[in-house]
């Protein structure tokens, strides 16, 4: 067995002092000498034209410095659907100007003093209706996304129907759903001459620059982004246009301007997850085999397109390749409305996706007197993949979302995760506690795939510095979930050195070179491999360059925590300082673009979970959750058991009470606050158990895999599926209210009377 | 947000002129929780707020034979662990500690409490003109009324928000107003109004007129009381439906109860018929259901929450059984 020097080791997250002492400074604490705050006008409308913007009066406020209105706004786009400022507004809360003064409550008051004529519009709030011919249309080229559905297919689901015993179908949906990040979405910009510099809540500092440099035709070296500590952003915070208005600001102000979002604004103009409707339609034989999945999800990208292509994708991937089958459809129609516009968000589709998928499943399971967790390991894809022909050319790397047959796993636990996960919560054994009154308990399960792994083309630079340290530069963004730590966990296995040896700068879109933005649970994996590859490089020339001063061959010599020295003679060594003062600083730079020609690289997990359920008051309670998770070889074990207790928080949030709502009456934000976004608190956690699956993956860094989104995925499966073993009614809309379980444990008596 | 001048009250007096030469663009302030929310979100535009944090003698918990007094500025902290409110006013205590987070408990006052206005989420956005506000229309008439009222409302479906309310009418308590001139008191019950009587008001304060404290009787020997509260997470949420009984119990038999219903009308809603139903039964032969169903028996659900009929019949039943089994 490989032993590690700190791979597996559960190492101190990087940023924890500075984060539980208040020390760490995030974007809104940027202070610069002279900064003006800056503030924007939100529309009022869900969809209009602007006719005119009178800004004589907020101009002329002493104090206020700058303005900026679509008509006299820069003309480059932040988004392909998206301009600095636009005059169609498109939500209610939608960007339509902005002013930067001395100080923010006189650039409130500049806002008030902004007249804007509008022409209101036809709007629709609702996505299934927004598909309908006659449905008022939120842009010219219609409400659907591309005139038409997403449709992957393999095999033919009219074959597979035919071969079906029996076809079950049933409808889900899902609620948007705010990231509900603590830390609001804050942007500060400096000019420098022709130089800009711009402090961001970011997961891209190089997307952003890129971004930037497109909307403001700027060149991309003139333009600095410099990540700082994020408070939050579970993926939403990749988008620019706060940015960008906040840069032309400040180069009218000729001065350095902040914006920081208040909460509401970060409910309504921040990003959410998108509101599904799905259908699925399974068939199968009577021995519980599956024949044919067809999904057909019909998703809320609201008013704007943000990260809905991908979103509207990864919706179905569980129906094309979580069971194994030869005959599988998915259609996806991402629409427009007139709502705050949906972003990436954990798992993106997934979750939704998934929601409709393994509750379907607990239907069949029970119609067919099979248990659920059977039909499951009875049909789970296994290590092989799916059945057909490989349909990417073999010299070419394959999709991390697959959809054709014929291409194998590099690994999958999924069926280890599946007995584990079941063991641990003693399924198929009464719950423990006897059911007493109106509390009913029931256990429910869900299983999940997920593509993350290979991402973008990654480079990690690594320097034996001038004073003896090592150091790791990469332009990745630690979004929370620890690469600050994990990075250097890699390059300090690689190298051979102790981790708390290698130090690291991230996140600086001039001194750290280019990284992907982390996002899709790919930064272990791409930027992961790549640090390793540059590790790898800087120890081989350490030790070359070692070798002629202690007079050896390099073969003869390895790295140790003080610095290099003959592994039969340990006496004869060297320090990295005094390597350092003799060869002088040593630079080496790996990059990669992850991914793999013969493998699939994917997660894979199932969650468990027990419920109590009040039958007089609809209440829900999660006793206890069983997370089984194969994500490869876990680098950090208890950065990777928060980041799975985090992810289930999240989504229990999701499943029994979150929601944003807007009323289709005038398009508002019924519930832009924590009081009524009703995230969970610590109280309405249950006992949490992380099981990791025993997989160590072929080819990722250290046998790795992608661990960021996929606990979000199980989670409301699992607790609705425990619910309808519970009490016996299935609730196919999320989030599972009270409300929502009185309503049918009603329409149930209503049907057996 | 509108600037506004924010003035230090040192006496009752100072602090009630104070007030009333300002209205109706003055407010009163003491821990803040929920005026500063209606403020900066633009629901509520003030020219002064009127602290009331500096009064002497309204910070205190008397506990006598008579009963208890309770000055406005006590938080809602206190009241959830004073050791005498915990033990003859139990009722209040579970109210007061149902409430939001210990954040806000640590700072809202009882007299910041009862004085909150409407969560209807209309009247938090100023995009809505609403009854309300002066405006038109109930927007929660017809649809978006999940959180809204069952009984008691005609034209403004808002729910009165305070749990403690909800307790205290159930102790019949007795709520002090000072003004410049002095002192008024009246029933807990007759303080709060419906929106039928005054629909920019939720309760009977004149300009220049704040809550100075709350009396309750002493409870007698025999008397119990609890308070329930279903929210959709466990911490910081306002009743779906909340309900505080009192029952007086003498020889198994109930002598005096006192039902009382919160998150279902605009105003903490008493319900005598349950009262006069329940009082002179033996505690074995209540039939707690019947006993919810007859609280609801006027419910008058809208679109969205019918399931708060169902749902606070059953709190009540749960409520009396738990009293009559102590």
């Amino acid at each position: 067995m490989t032993t590690f020097k700190t791979i597996g080791k559960s190492e101190p997250r990087r940023d924890l002092p500075e984060k539980l002492t208040g020390e760490a400074k995030y974007t809104a604490d940027v202070q610069l000498p002279g900064m003006l705050f800056g503030k924007i006008l939100r529309s009022p409308h869900p969809h209009a034209r602007i006719l005119s913007i009178n800004v004589d009066a907020a101009r002329n406020l002493p104090g206020v410095r700058a303005v900026v209105t679509p008509f006299d706004a820069p003309k480059g786009q932040v988004a392909p659907d998206m301009p600095i400022l636009d005059t169609e507004a498109r939500y209610v809360g939608d960007e339509v100007a902005a002013v930067a003064a001395d100080d923010e409550d006189l650039a409130e008051a500049a806002l008030s003093l902004i007249e804007v004529k509008y022409e209101q519009l036809p709007f629709v709030t609702d996505a299934v209706e927004a598909i309908k011919p006659d449905a008022p249309q939120t842009r010219p080229g219609g409400n659907l996304v591309g005139g038409k559905p997403l449709t992957l297919i393999r095999g033919s689901v009219e074959e597979g129907f035919a071969q079906a015993d029996r076809i079950f179908e049933e409808t889900y949906s899902t609620p948007a759903q705010a990231g509900a990040a603590l830390e609001p979405r804050a942007a500060v910009a400096s000019w420098d001459g022709d130089n800009l510099t711009v402090w961001k809540s970011t997961r891209g500092v190089h997307a952003d620059q890129l971004a930037l440099s497109l909307a403001l035709d700027v060149p991309r070296g003139n333009i600095r982004v410099m990540g700082q500590n994020m408070g939050a952003g579970y993926g939403t915070k990749d988008e620019t246009r706060l940015g960008a208005i906040t840069a032309v600001l400040a180069q009218r102000a000729g001065r350095p301007v902040k914006i920081e979002l208040t909460r509401q604004e970060e409910f309504v103009a921040g990003r959410h997850r998108h509101g599904t409707t799905t259908t699925v339609r399974m068939g199968v034989k009577n021995d519980g085999t599956v024949t044919a999945v067809h999904a057909t999800t019909i998703m809320d990208t609201g008013a704007y397109l943000s990260s809905g292509p991908g979103v509207i994708r990864r919706a179905g991937q569980g129906a094309l390749y979580l069971y194994r089958c030869a005959n599988v459809q998915y259609d996806g129609y991402l629409t427009y409305t007139n709502t705050p516009s949906g972003g990436s968000y954990r798992a993106l589709g997934a979750p939704q996706g998934h929601f409709a998928l393994e509750s379907l499943a607990d239907t069949i399971s029970e119609a067919l007197g099979i248990d659920p967790l059977e039909f499951r390991l009875k049909n789970h894809v296994g290590l092989e993949g799916q059945p057909g022909e490989r349909v990417t050319p073999a010299n070419e790397v394959l999709d991390t979302q697959p959809v054709e047959g014929g291409v194998p796993f590099s690994s999958n636990g999924l069926r280890e995760c599946l007995q584990r996960g079941s063991e641990a919560i003693d399924w198929g054994q009464p719950s423990e506690r006897p059911e007493s009154g109106n509390l009913r308990r029931g256990k429910g399960m869900g299983m999940f795939i997920y593509r993350g792994g290979a991402g973008g083309r990654s480079i990690a630079r690594m320097r034996l510095e001038s004073d003896g340290s090592l150091r790791l530069l990469t332009g990745l963004m630690d979004v929370g979930e620890g690469s600050l730590t994990v990075m250097p966990q890699i390059a300090a296995e690689e190298l051979g050195v102790g981790y708390g040896q290698v130090l690291v700068t991230f996140g600086d879109s001039e001194t750290t070179p280019e990284a992907p933005l982390t996002a899709g649970s790919t930064a272990t994996f791409s930027t992961g491999t790549a640090t390793k590859e540059a590790a790898r490089q800087l120890k081989a020339r350490i030790i070359e360059v070692v070798a002629p001063l202690l007079d050896t061959e390099p073969s003869n010599l390895q790295i140790t925590d003080d610095g290099v020295e003959h592994i039969q003679y340990p006496e004869r060594s060297v320090s990295f300082a005094q390597i350092a003062e003799s060869v002088g600083e040593i630079e080496v730079e790996a990059a990669i673009s992850p991914g793999s020609r013969d493998h699939v690289i994917n997660s894979f997990g199932a969650h468990f979970a027990e419920v109590e359920v009040d039958t007089d008051t609809g209440q829900v309670r999660v006793l206890r959750y069983i997370a089984a998770h194969d994500s490869g070889r876990i680098l950090n074990p208890k950065l990777a058991i928060n980041q799975v207790e985090g992810g289930v928080s999240q989504m229990l949030g999701f499943t029994l009470s979150e929601q944003m709502l807007t009323d289709p009456r005038n398009g508002v934000t019924l519930n832009a606050s924590f009081l009524e976004h009703k995230s969970p608190t610590v109280q309405d956690f249950p006992e949490m158990q992380v099981l990791f699956a025993d997989v160590v993956d072929p080819v990722g860094p250290f046998g790795a895999k992608a661990l960021g989104e996929p606990p979000s995925i199980g989670v409301a499966p699992a607790v609705a599926n425990a619910i309808y073993n519970a009490i016996g009614v299935r609730i196919r809309d999320l989030p599972l209210t009270p409300d929502r379980v009185l309503n049918e444990i009603e329409a149930q008596r209503g049907d057996s009377q | 947000m509108k600037p506004f001048k924010f003035e230090q009250a040192t006496t009752a007096v100072q602090a009630s002129q104070t007030h009333a030469d300002a209205a109706p663009n003055a407010r009163f302030i003491s821990g803040g929780t929920d005026i500063l929310g209606e403020i900066k979100e633009s629901v509520l535009e003030v020219n002064i707020l009127v602290s009331l944090a500096g009064l002497s003698g309204a910070s205190e918990i008397i506990s006598s034979d008579l009963g208890l007094e309770i000055g406005a500025l006590v938080t809602l902290a206190r009241i959830a662990s004073d050791q005498s409110i915990v033990e003859t006013y139990p009722a209040l205590a579970q109210a007061a500690e149902s409430v939001a987070t210990p954040q806000i408990r640590n700072v809202g006052t009882l007299g910041g409490n009862l004085c909150q206005r409407p969560r209807c989420w209309y009247y938090r956005s100023p995009l809505f003109d609403c009854l309300k506000k002066g405006g038109e229309t109930c927007f929660a008439s017809d649809e978006g009324n999940k959180y809204h009222a069952i009984l008691g409302a005609e034209n403004c479906h808002i729910v009165h928000p305070s749990d403690v309310a909800v307790a205290l009418l159930a102790l019949d308590a007795t709520v002090v107003v000072s003004n410049a001139s002095g002192d008024r008191q009246m029933p807990i019950g007759d303080f709060f109004v419906s929106p039928d009587v005054n629909m920019l008001a939720e309760n009977v304060l004149e300009p220049g007129e704040f809550v100075s404290k709350v009396k309750i009787p002493k409870p007698s020997s025999g008397t119990r009381s609890v308070y329930l509260k279903a929210k959709e997470r466990q911490a910081y949420d306002f009743a779906l439906s909340s309900v505080a009984v009192s029952l007086e119990v003498r020889d198994e038999t109930i002598t005096q109860a006192h039902v009382v219903l919160g998150g279902v009308a605009p105003v903490p809603y008493s319900v005598p018929q349950v009262d006069s139903e329940l009082t002179g039964q033996k505690i074995r032969e209540v039939d707690v259901q019947a006993i919810g169903q007859l609280a609801v028996k006027d419910a008058q659900p809208l679109s969205d929450n019918s399931y708060k009929v169902r749902l606070t019949a059953s709190m009540v039943a749960r409520a009396v059984s738990r009293l009559i089994s102590e």
